[in-house]
């Protein structure tokens, strides 16, 4: 089977397709600078390659701007669809990709910071820091799951979690300093403009030594499609083969990520397209996803450079891959026979607490004095200050409504999600539909005059009711299975990702207002609405207990499901409906970035929650308390700077979860 | 009652009568003055998110009791600065609600950009919306008719009227310094090694080239703001003199230095290229006569030297 599968000519069809585009794209471009026919162009193009005449500035941008720039774009595409394949292998999961271990948030996060504090290491050497960067934030991800043994679902979670957590600093930083960033917003989509042969001379042996570690390592990663007691049984260390795959991985990664910036879709499409068209031996995949990569980024660029003059701004390429890549994986997703990879249960991860009940009573408590402290103690202009003045409060009030009501919602969503899903990467972020609801937002900053914020109320609203439709109606087919839907997520939320990167590289001071709107802020609450999120949590939280019994058995897979009489279909349509309720009213307060959905159930599992029920009342607690907590934190720590809701939510979530994850 | 204790009654009467009388005389006096003193004293406190709003009223002689990210105001629209009295708001975009309302300011201006919060601020102090970089506007004008509103507000229509004058007297000096014939200008700021914004149409640093009287050679698009951004080989071809707004991004210097494509930029390898200092690229009219101050200098300078 697997031999008839392989042997099917599709990846090298498609890889000569593209071949053909890109050969033909880049001599329309050279047909356009040399003005004879054809041939004399690209004589005039390998002239100006070899010897070029300094003072013709045709072939000073061709030597030093367009070879490079092409060299660059096959370089790049083929390292990151490379890490890709060996990433999605050694984890075991389709939607892995180079950039899930956090080096590229590591990396930006190392600049950011060199150039706000030591722009002189900058001056030594850009790429050395984003190197740097990226080997401290994996560096944290090996050291979490040490003790585990690199399972691919704890490196999986730690990978999200840092990524996560330097993020959110990494948004912090940019919401502060947006001035003396710009430069990097750029980088951080991705550009492959090139002004030399420097950086290609910087990447191409790294890229040669990674291909030479890929071929050595090629038989001990094929096993890995094995399970572990078989793998175990062959007599090879789980253990060091997934530190060396992992590291190939990520060095190819960090070598991209630090020349040219973050270069989103190659690395997860690439092997997931190889593998549709059929390639299925590990040797075959590495071999097509290498060439496709290379070959999707440089037409990509291609495309992109031969429009630029039309379009008034620059369009970085990584960001415009991620976003013209979102349409063809939701293209794909229907088409993609995803093999149902046996989930590692969850629960045995931690054990389950004795007495929830006591526990959920102490989390109670302290929600209680989160309330207090954030309602009635703060700073002023001369100092801390407690007080029940109404004159303070109402300013207080709505917003404390507003952080507690939208974690509660998260929490839920995030807890459903994860349960319909039985993949704990799942979030209500990651299903898109806070993606779609941000676009949405971003469209109306940027193309309506000054907006109003119920104007961006009703367009949040429409783009997640939006991207629920998408969702639904690329994935009925398959009966709604969470693999497909979280899929279609990622889709959409590259998308958002890719549009938000290319609306900040722009460099408008407008990108300071949706920064400010996407990082999870209670700020824009007044009273009224607030009231109205939360009389919407309490709603929503009563019509999820008769779910509970569903959410039990589902996470045992759609077939124990069906056995015991669970109209499977439908169980997860209602429950997909009701996440994407939960999700839209919340990303309306509180943005798309703030993480609670993931991290609040997971933290409530954590802590020994297993059963739906006190799984779900946990979460909603914890949800609430953090995001009370991070509102109030995000009030006090930068005063008079505020940092939003969501950033400290995810900074505290994120240490916590860090810290149970070292400690489990 | 004996007559005398009725003479003291009536004699206290009398002397509790004239500081009373007085005190009328003091009040109404004082009424009247403060009526007369008004337009002069009793400005209004404005409160404003937006730099540029804030440097017009610093010119003005109306600054701002509180402004937003006051620090990131100095580091980079720099002069003039804003008095220490001005209170640090946090944030532009989420200006901390509890500390303006503790500061209790007469009126909140805002640009376009802050729109969405004119709801929130409006229950501290009525809100101005003021426009500025709008797409289709002539930015001189509309730059002028922005100092003007904000003097309206701040109760300063004279200080407006004699900011504008001024900036007019002033580019008009400048511009009587430099040659008739000037050769056109490219004007770039550095966003890293490879990309920069090229300052065109609907920008400050147009509407002041305009103002003495020189052509801007970038043709290209530019947005609402004034600027394109774009790869660095798109000035490989470029005509004009070459001038380079710092601040250069840590370590461009030195790469550039090693861009052969840098070398050969036609204004660069002809050595015309200039660099001036920063200079907000969003600002008002004071910006504006310190742009056209530092550009002319340094074209003078050039001058000299060849």
């Amino acid at each position: 089977m697997h031999t008839e599968a392989s042997s099917r000519p599709w990846p090298g069809l498609t890889c000569l397709l593209l071949a053909i585009l890109v050969a033909g794209l880049g001599m329309h471009q050279l047909m356009a600078l040399g003005d004879g026919p054809l041939i004399s162009g690209l004589v005039e193009a390998l002239n100006a390659l070899r010897n070029p005449l300094y003072g013709n500035p045709d072939h000073l941008l061709l030597r030093y701007s367009w070879w490079p720039r092409l060299a660059m774009s096959l370089l790049a595409g083929a390292a990151l669809a490379l890490a890709g394949v060996v990433m999605q292998q050694v984890l075991r999961n389709p939607l892995a990709a180079p950039t899930t271990l956090g080096v590229a948030s590591g990396a930006n996060l190392a600049l950011l910071g060199a150039t706000l504090l030591a722009p002189g290491l900058l001056a030594m050497g850009r790429e050395w820091v984003a190197m740097a960067g990226g080997a401290g934030s994996v560096a944290l991800v090996f050291a979490l799951t040490w003790r585990g043994g690199f399972t691919p679902l704890r490196v999986v979670l730690a990978g999200l979690v840092v990524n996560l957590y330097l993020g959110a600093l990494a948004v912090i930083l940019l919401l502060f300093h947006q001035e003396a960033l710009k430069g990097l917003l750029i980088w951080g989509a991705g550009s492959l403009t090139q002004n030399g042969w420097h950086d290609v001379s910087f990447l191409a042996p790294r890229l040669v030594l990674g291909i030479g570690m890929a071929v050595w390592l090629l038989r001990p990663l094929a096993v890995l499609e094995l399970d572990d007691a078989s793998v175990k049984s062959l007599g090879i260390s789980l253990k060091r083969l997934r530190l060396a795959g992992l590291g190939l991985a990520v060095f190819l990664t960090a070598c991209v990520v630090s020349v040219v910036g973050v270069i989103g879709f190659i690395g997860l499409a690439a092997p997931n397209i190889v593998r549709l068209a059929g390639a299925r031996r590990l040797g075959a995949r590495l071999l097509w996803s290498t060439l496709l990569g290379a070959l999707l980024l440089a037409a990509t660029d291609l495309v992109l450079q031969g429009a630029s003059p039309a379009l008034s701004t620059l369009v970085p390429t990584g960001a415009t891959t991620a976003a013209l890549g979102a349409p063809l994986l939701l293209w794909l997703i229907p088409r993609l026979r995803l093999a149902s990879v046996p989930h590692a249960a969850q629960s045995h991860v931690v054990s389950r607490h004795p007495a929830p009940h006591r526990l959920i009573r102490g989390l109670s408590l302290a929600l209680l004095v989160a309330v207090g402290l954030a309602l009635f103690s703060g700073q002023t202009v001369d100092g801390w200050h407690v007080s029940a003045d109404w004159q303070v409060l109402e300013w207080r009030l709505p917003r404390l409504i507003a952080a507690g009501a939208s974690g509660v919602m998260l929490a839920l969503a995030g807890a459903m999600i994860q349960r319909l899903s039985a993949n704990p990467m799942a979030s209500p972020e990651l299903l898109g539909i806070s993606g779609g609801s941000a676009m949405a937002l971003m469209g109306a900053i940027f193309l309506l005059p000054a907006p109003g914020n119920l104007t961006l109320v009703a367009c949040g609203t429409l783009g997640a009711l939006a991207s629920l439709a998408v969702l639904i109606t690329l994935n009925h087919r398959h009966g709604l299975a969470p693999e497909r839907l979280l899929l279609t997520g990622v889709a959409i939320t590259a998308l958002f990702d890719a549009v938000r990167a290319i609306v900040l590289a722009g460099g408008d001071p407008r990108g300071q207002q949706v920064l400010a709107w996407l990082s999870g802020s209670t700020y824009y609450v007044d009273l009224p609405s607030a009231a109205l999120v939360m009389a919407l949590a309490m709603l929503l939280a009563l019509a999820s207990i008769p779910f509970c019994r569903w959410l039990d058995i589902l996470p045992l897979g759609a077939a124990s499901a069906s056995a015991l009489g669970v109209r499977v279909g439908r169980a997860r349509l209602a429950l997909l409906g009701l996440v994407a309720l939960l999700t839209a009213a919340a990303t309306l307060v509180v943005g798309p970035l703030s993480f609670v959905g993931l991290l609040a159930p997971h933290m409530a599992r954590l802590a020994g929650l297993q059963r739906a029920h006190w799984h779900l009342i946990g979460a909603a607690l914890i949800g609430a308390l953090l995001m009370i907590l991070a509102d109030w934190l995000g009030r006090q720590l930068l005063f008079p700077d505020e940092v939003p809701a969501g950033l400290v939510a995810s900074l505290i979530g994120g240490g916590y979860f860090m810290w149970s994850l070292r400690r489990g | 009652m004996t007559e005398t204790s009725r003479m003291t009654s009536a004699r206290a009467q009398y002397a509790n009568a004239i500081p009373r009388r007085r005190l009328v005389g003091w009040v109404l006096l004082l009424i009247l003055g403060s009526l007369l003193a008004l337009p002069a004293h009793a400005a209004p406190r404005l409160a404003t998110l937006d730099w540029t709003l804030a440097e017009t009223l610093v010119a003005i002689g109306a600054p701002p009791v509180a402004a937003g990210q006051v620090d990131s105001y100095h580091a980079w629209v720099g002069e003039p600065r804003l008095p220490k009295q001005t209170a640090d708001l946090g944030l532009r975009t989420q200006p901390n609600l509890e500390r303006l309302a503790a500061l209790a300011p007469d009126r909140i201006l805002i640009s376009p950009m802050f729109a969405n919060l004119s709801p929130r601020l409006s229950r501290i102090a009525p809100v101005s919306n003021m426009a500025l970089y709008q797409p289709g506007d002539d930015t001189w004008q509309r730059l002028q008719t922005l100092t003007r509103e904000v003097g309206e507000l701040a109760g300063r229509d004279a200080a407006a009227e004699a900011l504008i004058n001024d900036t007019q007297d002033h580019l008009a000096r400048l511009r009587r310094r430099l040659p008739e014939e000037m050769s056109p200008l490219v004007i770039v700021q550095f966003m890293d090694e490879r990309h920069v914004r090229v300052f065109g149409a609907g920008g400050l640093y147009q509407a002041v080239l305009e103002q003495l009287g020189i052509d801007n050679a970038w043709q290209g698009d530019a947005n609402a703001w004034g600027f394109a951004l774009v790869g660095f080989e798109a000035l490989a071809r470029q005509e004009g003199r070459l001038v380079v707004v710092e601040p250069f991004p840590a370590g461009v210097r030195q790469r550039l230095a090693e861009s052969t494509l840098w070398q050969h930029q036609p204004s660069v390898r002809a050595g015309t290229s200039l660099t001036l200092p920063p200079v907000w690229s969003f600002g008002a009219l004071p910006s504006a006569q310190r742009f056209a101050e530092e550009l002319v200098t340094a074209l003078e300078e050039t001058v000299d030297a060849h």
